[in-house]
């Protein structure tokens, strides 16, 4: 990675009491990447991006966004990043509208462009159609479409996503995959965590995957592949006196996202902890 | 399903247990917080409380019913059965002020059957304060009347019996049908100022009692004389009928209106059975309504603009006018100063002049009485002003403006409700006690001049040191913390404390210029405290960052 990277992180730490949510984590995002943050639940990847957007204060280790110091300039920071966080961060009791131009205000826009933008963005999100609705009133899919729409209002190089296909349908999840990728071909960077384990093979070129607090892989998907397939061939080649242990090995073929994120963390289940009792 | 071969009773009985096995888990594991133990012990209070009203009511009943049917007025017993009745349905509604039940719509995704749901249903309703208060009270008429006349004691059981069955049954249909109503945002808001208004008219039935009392009111009369045939037809009254029949021994007069007493009973039942029914259906209420498609509006919409404050104080000041103006709720707390001049005027200010109440004695304080009233009302937003933001408060945190901007702006809008509302006030005021002197007028704006950053420093602080999620569309059980109750009410005696000696300071002195003097003096130590506050609350909020959004975005 030689250019200077959008988002890195060094012995990024956050203790909960006893409990150690990230551990050390150094993570870097080059400009341009789309990049997944994967995990189990609770692996920390909540935490993670709380900490990278300023909603968490870490405990311990470092934060630059854009090679700014997110400690030392938390507001210049926040003005070039969108976040949408896990609980949406919405205003329930204002309209659509009325809450994109808030938005736009918060994030330093002037009156015109912040109304401007936030009608180009209703429409763009389906969501003008209703426009004497409160937030309150949408569906689920609804508010994420509009969570989002007020983490971009304001042009932000790099976009914070927590879970953002999370109970979105087809059609909607549609409209955000195509206005990421625009996003990504004019230069912004995304950091998004989900557990659509497709959906992040489809649009990521770059993955991290956490685990119990620490990251156990980072790189592209070819990177991530590659090193686990040598892994696996390790492992084969020294038991192959006593046979294989791993029968499901790659034999050429290509591995898909899941099986990467599976052996990674470890969570295939021996047939013998099946309830056979079900079904 | 493999495993499952209970018969349909054991299987209920099973379920049932498994219930109430639940309640008591919710019940030890809320005692796992802080806040869980406050409410238990808060709980033992408010049950002792219970208990003396209910050992003197109780005792009240029963010296009644002993009274009414010794003396050859058996009649009279609906007398305190009205009572009992109105106790028993009105209470739970204002103690549990529109709340829905959590556990009824969640146990439908077992498979109960509507029998054992109709059951858990009405066992929740049983064990509830106004049900054991009820059944006390009509246990201690049993007894009275029992003490009266022994052999009445099988007939008297089986009448209220019947009537506590009835009143149980009312109760649960009542509170299904208003959950039903209360499921979507828009009848919830109505029914929520519906029951204000309901509480506000409470207040004025002192100085109507007062004006009916003054002179004679021949129609007042006959609305008497109609409402008592009429309430002998409805349950307390066909109750207390059934009894009296049988004790001027009109026995099948007794069992018609015993018999009426049960139709009534079964009727309310079936309203039950209905909402029941279509609960237990799967009836599921969204928040949503009808979706109402209207034609793109292209034009768009600008925000408003604050001479002199930066965009982003501009945008919280909208918001937060915006905020208020859909809440019910909010706007009907504003309206409250206005009200309670005119009850103090209506009320027990109208025969006060001569019996030494404060007002009666000073009018003149009318004013400064409102002015620091319409603070106090402000005491709900200003201390707690980040708790109707609740998931928001995220995006304040992920937003580039300055924490104090956002503050700054939440003080700004509740500046421009207490100067409204003092302006109200003053009309008033001026109306029902005739203008106040100037003096005084300026010595209460300068006095809120002092008052006001007080409250909002403090109320600033409290609002993140100690926050609490609202919801602006509800009413009840949206108290503030303990801590901020505490702590405000001190502030609160502490402001009123030195409002009150500094008007009689001025007052010794014959001039209430010089309270004018000392406000202005108090008002400008108070601003600078204000703006010294103001200026570190960046820091304080993202110190405590973590304790907001915890409790600001929980469900």
């Amino acid at each position: 990675m030689d250019a200077a990277p959008t988002i890195s992180t060094q012995a990024l730490t956050r203790r909960f009491g006893e409990l150690i949510a990230v551990d050390n984590v150094d993570l870097r995002v080059a400009p341009g990447q789309f990049f997944g943050f994967l995990g189990p639940n609770g692996a920390g990847k909540s935490t993670t991006i709380k900490m990278l957007t300023g909603l968490l204060a870490p405990s311990s280790g470092r934060i630059e966004i854009l090679g700014l110091d997110l400690e030392k300039n938390p507001v210049e920071v926040k003005r070039q990043i969108g976040v949408v966080p896990e609980g949406m961060a919405l205003f329930g009791r204002l309209t659509g509208s009325e809450f994109l131009n808030f938005a736009g205000r918060m994030y330093g826009l002037d009156r015109v462009t912040a109304a401007r933008r936030a009608s180009e963005l209703l429409d763009f999100m389906q969501l003008a159609d209703q426009p004497k609705k409160l937030v309150t009133d949408y569906s689920h899919g609804m508010q994420k479409k509009l969570a989002m729409a007020a983490a971009v209002i304001h042009g932000p190089k790099v976009l914070f996503l927590d879970e953002p296909f999370e109970g979105v349908d087809a059609i909607a999840a549609g409209t955000l995959k195509s206005m990421l990728q625009g996003m990504i071909t004019r230069g912004a960077t995304i950091f998004l965590t989900s557990h659509v384990l497709e959906i992040v093979e489809r649009l990521c070129s770059h993955v991290a995957i956490i685990h119990q607090g620490r990251l156990v892989a980072q790189g592209s998907l070819e990177e991530l592949r590659a090193g686990v397939q040598a892994q696996t061939a390790r492992v084969s080649g020294n038991v192959s006196g006593v046979g294989s242990v791993d029968s499901s090995a790659p034999s050429g073929e290509k591995m898909t996202l899941e099986e990467i994120f599976l052996r990674t963390v470890g969570g295939s289940r021996q047939s013998e902890q099946e309830l056979s009792w079900l079904g | 399903m493999a495993g499952v071969s209970m018969s349909s009773n054991v299987h209920r009985r099973s379920q049932l247990s498994a219930i109430a096995w639940l309640r008591w888990r919710l019940f030890c594991n809320s005692l796992r917080t802080t806040r869980g133990q406050m409410e238990l012990v808060s709980r033992i209070v408010v049950s002792l409380a219970f208990t003396l009203l209910g050992l003197g009511g109780a005792t009240g009943m029963a010296i009644g019913a002993y009274y009414f049917v010794s003396s050859g007025k058996p009649e009279m017993l609906a007398l305190l059965l009205w009572p009992v009745f109105v106790f028993w349905q009105g209470f739970p509604i204002m103690a549990t002020a529109f709340t829905n039940n959590p556990d009824s719509s969640e146990l439908l995704h077992f498979p109960l059957t509507y029998r054992s749901y109709f059951l858990v249903r009405l066992a929740y309703g049983s064990f509830d304060p106004a049900t054991a208060l009820g059944s006390f009270w009509s246990f201690a008429i049993l007894l009275g009347v029992s003490i009266a006349r022994p052999e009445l004691l099988p007939w008297t059981a089986l009448v209220l019996l019947l009537f506590a069955a009835f009143n149980i049954l009312f109760m649960q249909m009542l509170f299904a049908w208003v959950e039903r109503w209360l499921a979507q945002r828009r009848t919830r808001e109505i029914m929520g100022v519906l029951f204000v208004l309901l509480i506000l008219s409470f207040q004025l039935i002192a100085p109507l009692t007062q004006h009916f009392e003054k002179k004679p009111q021949p129609g007042f009369r006959r609305f008497v004389e109609i409402l008592q045939p009429a309430q002998s037809i409805l349950p307390p009254g066909l109750a207390a009928h059934a009894i009296a029949q049988v004790v001027q021994s009109q026995f099948m007069a007794g069992f018609g209106s015993l018999l009426l007493l049960t139709a009534f009973a079964v009727v309310i039942g079936y309203f039950l059975h209905v909402r029941l029914a279509a609960q237990y259906r799967g009836e599921n209420l969204s928040e949503a309504g009808a979706r109402t498609v209207y034609e793109k509006d292209r034009r768009f919409r600008l925000g408003w603009n604050l001479p002199g404050f930066s965009q982003s104080v501009a945008a919280v000041f909208e918001k937060e006018v915006r905020y208020l103006s859909r809440s019910g709720p909010m706007l009907l707390t504003l309206i409250m100063p206005i009200f309670v001049i005119v009850v103090f005027r209506l009320g027990p200010m109208s025969s006060a002049r001569h019996s030494g109440v404060f007002l009666g004695r000073m009018p003149n304080m009318a004013f400064p009485a409102a002015a620091a009233y319409s603070l106090l009302v402000l005491t709900n937003f200003a201390y707690n002003n980040l708790g109707g933001d609740a998931a928001g408060i995220q995006f304040f945190f992920a937003s580039p403006a300055r924490f104090s901007e956002i503050v700054l702006a939440k003080n700004l809008t509740h500046a421009c409700i207490l100067v409204l509302e003092v302006a109200f006030s003053w009309i008033a005021v001026t109306f029902l006690y005739g203008p106040p002197a100037l003096s005084i007028t300026i010595a209460s704006l300068v006095g809120l001049l002092f008052a006001a950053p007080v409250n909002f420093t403090a109320g600033n602080l409290l609002s993140i040191y100690s926050p609490k999620k609202l919801d602006y569309s509800t009413f009840g059980r949206q108290r503030a913390s303990q801590t901020t109750v505490l702590l405000s009410l001190l502030v609160q005696i502490v402001v009123v404390g030195v409002g009150v000696a500094v008007f009689l300071i001025a007052r010794s002195y014959g001039s209430f210029w010089i309270a004018a003097l000392i406000f202005l003096i108090l008002a400008a130590i108070s601003s600078t405290g204000y703006v010294l506050v103001l200026r570190r609350l960046d820091r304080i909020a993202l110190d405590r960052r973590e304790t907001l959004v915890a409790e600001l975005c929980r469900a």
